[in-house]
Order: structure tokens, then C-alpha cells, then sequence
């Protein structure tokens, strides 16, 4: 039997939720959860038909937001301090037309951290997130790689269910990951 | 040069059996004066966000036969997420037009410049992948409209409009979870119908 990352597990959870067409804005902690995607998705070197780079969190949001109008479900995979590029998307579009939207975001600033500036933006991440009303779920070291796994898939089913961006944070420190 | 009204009502009849995203404020609001159309997606405070928008309905219904999803955006608009631009370039959506109307001005914002006076969007779209046309005209816009709808891959139409707001023109008032449910009850069923034809 094969056990999984907890990256793959991840990535597994984005397309159990079913999820039709992933964007990313790249880091180094999410690089391993992409590399899953596309590889699942049949895709190589960072793009497949179904994952695709994007260059800001607020295009993001904008893009694979728009994917409910269609019928489809779309997610964004990204780091937690690109959420301040993206908050007038998720408000005046995602909540405000009712728009479910699967994010998966790996966390900074905070155990494992080396860069002495990225917690001014990241350590607020999930409070910010809880005042504009976006339901926040955080995951690290403490479950396992199918706990993440079932939480992703179950977060984007969430985000269907109630017609609303639904945020996963996920600190890679002391997981088969690394922060940064 | 036309006024963006003008321009507007030759877009609402190009564009009736079309997806329409359209930006916010002055422009929405003169669309729907125009026509209230169940196929217009009204952005009523996400500036910036039309050519993200569209692109991403472009890439939700790439397998269908409707030919184009059409964004119509302003220059200070754009200008606010000109990521749009290489963006669609390199996704390239087969069925992705955006019409720009550049007034050169924030009309709804007290008139205050835009860059488009020294700036060239249409060459930005070009040199990112985007197949441009140019008008200043309802002859031109109506003849590139139609070019363009043929045409495969990201098309940029980049539209000289006049600047200035169309007086006794109603705030749209309206809810965006409406605005959304209807565009989207539209579209489905638009695809839907043609798949079953």
C-alpha cells in the first residue's frame, strides 16, 4: 500500500470535492500540492488542462470564481499572504454573488518560519478572513495526511453546500512538508 | 467618435444571444437602460474583475459551441487588473472577446485621467497574444465585432469612445445574487438547448 503526502493528500481532496479546474499562484510550500495536481490531471512542468499558473491571488479569484456560472466548480491554491491581493474579489464577487469557491492556501509566519517580515501579513490571515465572513478551517502536524485530505474534499463539498468561498489553511511544519 | 451609449447599443444587439460581462458603475447602468438582458452579467463593485470574470467562464464552457463570452470593460478598469491581459494570452481561450471602451477617463470617478492618453492598450493585448481590432466608429465597431466572433483565441476590441456619463440615467439598485442566478439560469440553459439540438 502506498501512502500518501500530506501535499498529495491535499491535492487528492481537491479533486475528490470535485472540483473541474484548479489555478495557482505559486510557492514553494505548494509547489509539492501542484506538482500532485497536474500529475494527476495527466500534465507536466506546472500545467495541465485542468491546472493552470495564474500571476495574483485578486485574478484568481475572478477566474476560477466565475466557474458557478458555468455549472463547475473551480478552486485556488496559493499562500496565505496573497489573501490581502484578493479581498475586494472575494467580497464585491465571491460573496457577494453567492459564488462557491474551493482555497487551499499553505501557511507562513508563523512555526518554522525563517523570513522575519512575512508574519506581519500571514499571523492576521485567518481573523481577516473570519470578519469578512468566510468560513476559515486550519490543518497542520496534529492530523494526519488523509485527515487532510478529507478536509479538503469536505471544504469544497462546504463551499457548494452553502454558496460561498470556504478557506483551508494548511502549516506544513512538522508534516512531511516544509514551511518555506 | 461615438458616445459610450452609442457604443453600448450596438453591443446589446451584437451580443444578445451572448454572455455579456459587463463593468461596473456608469457602464452597467447605461447597458441596462438600454436592455435589462438575462444574458448580462452586471460587475456592480468589482472593478477590474471583467476580463478575469470572463475568462474564467470562457474556460467553464470552452467545449461549447457558443462562439464568444464577451467582456465589456472600461480603460481605467482594465488598467486597475492588467493582468488580464497576459493572462488571457497565455490561457488563450479559443472563445474569450474582450471589448474595451476607452474614454481615456474614470467617468464614474469625477472625470480623473486614465494612462490611456499615453498608453496603448490595444498594443498591451497585442503583445500579449490577444487578436486586436481597432474602431472609433459604429461602422467600425459593428465590422470588428462581427470579424472577431470568427476569430479563434483571445480577441481584444479596442473601442475610442467619448468621455462623459449619459445624464437621468438610473443607479442599477439591484442584487448581485439576482444578477448572478439569472446570468447563470440563462447560460445553462443555453447550453443545454444547443447541446440537445
Amino acid at each position: 500500500m502506498t501512502t500518501m503526502t500530506y501535499a498529495e493528500s491535499a491535492a487528492a481532496g481537491i479533486w475528490t470535492a470535485g472540483v473541474d479546474q484548479v489555478g495557482y499562484i505559486p510557492s514553494v510550500t505548494i509547489a509539492p500540492v501542484i506538482s500532485a495536481l497536474v500529475a494527476e490531471d495527466g500534465g507536466a512542468n506546472g500545467v495541465s488542462r485542468r491546472v493552470t499558473p495564474l500571476s495574483r491571488e485578486e485574478e484568481a479569484i475572478g477566474v476560477l470564481g466565475a466557474l458557478p456560472l458555468t455549472g463547475r466548480l473551480g478552486a485556488v491554491v496559493m499562500q496565505d499572504n496573497g489573501f490581502g491581493n484578493a479581498i475586494t474579489a472575494l467580497t464585491t464577487f465571491s460573496l457577494s454573488y453567492h459564488l462557491p469557491l474551493l482555497i487551499f492556501a499553505n501557511t507562513r509566519g508563523s512555526l518554522g518560519e525563517y523570513n522575519s517580515m512575512i508574519h506581519s501579513v500571514s499571523q492576521p490571515v485567518p481573523a481577516m478572513l473570519r470578519l469578512l465572513g468566510l468560513p476559515v478551517i486550519e490543518l497542520d502536524r496534529r492530523t494526519s495526511a488523509k485527515d487532510w485530505g478529507d478536509v479538503v474534499a469536505e471544504a469544497g463539498r462546504h463551499a457548494r453546500m452553502t454558496y460561498r468561498p470556504v478557506v483551508v489553511l494548511a502549516s506544513f511544519w512538522h508534516t512531511d512538508g516544509s514551511v518555506a | 467618435m461615438m458616445r459610450r451609449i452609442e457604443a453600448l447599443r450596438h453591443l446589446a444587439e451584437l451580443g444578445e444571444q451572448l454572455p455579456l460581462v459587463v463593468t461596473c458603475a456608469a457602464t452597467s447602468r447605461e447597458l441596462a437602460s438600454i436592455a435589462d438582458r438575462d444574458n448580462h452579467l452586471y460587475l456592480l463593485d468589482a472593478m477590474g474583475l471583467v476580463g478575469s470574470v470572463a475568462t474564467g467562464i470562457a474556460i467553464g464552457i470552452r467545449d461549447s459551441d457558443i462562439p464568444k463570452v464577451v467582456g465589456i470593460e472600461g480603460d481605467g478598469s482594465l488598467l486597475m487588473n492588467p493582468n488580464v491581459l497576459p493572462t488571457g494570452g497565455y490561457l488563450a481561450p479559443s472563445n474569450l472577446l474582450l471589448v474595451v471602451l476607452d474614454n481615456h477617463v474614470y467617468s464614474s470617478t469625477a472625470g480623473l485621467p486614465t494612462y490611456a492618453d499615453r498608453i496603448d492598450l490595444a498594443r498591451m493585448a497585442e503583445a500579449t497574444g490577444w487578436t486586436v481590432a481597432r474602431a472609433d466608429d459604429a461602422d467600425g465597431l459593428r465590422r470588428a465585432f462581427a470579424e472577431l466572433l470568427e476569430t479563434p483565441g483571445p480577441c481584444f476590441l479596442h473601442v475610442r469612445t467619448e468621455p462623459g456619463n449619459e445624464d437621468g440615467v438610473p443607479k442599477l439598485l439591484v442584487d448581485p445574487v439576482v444578477v448572478g442566478h439569472r446570468f447563470s439560469t440563462w447560460l445553462q440553459e443555453r447550453l443545454v438547448a444547443r447541446m440537445s439540438r
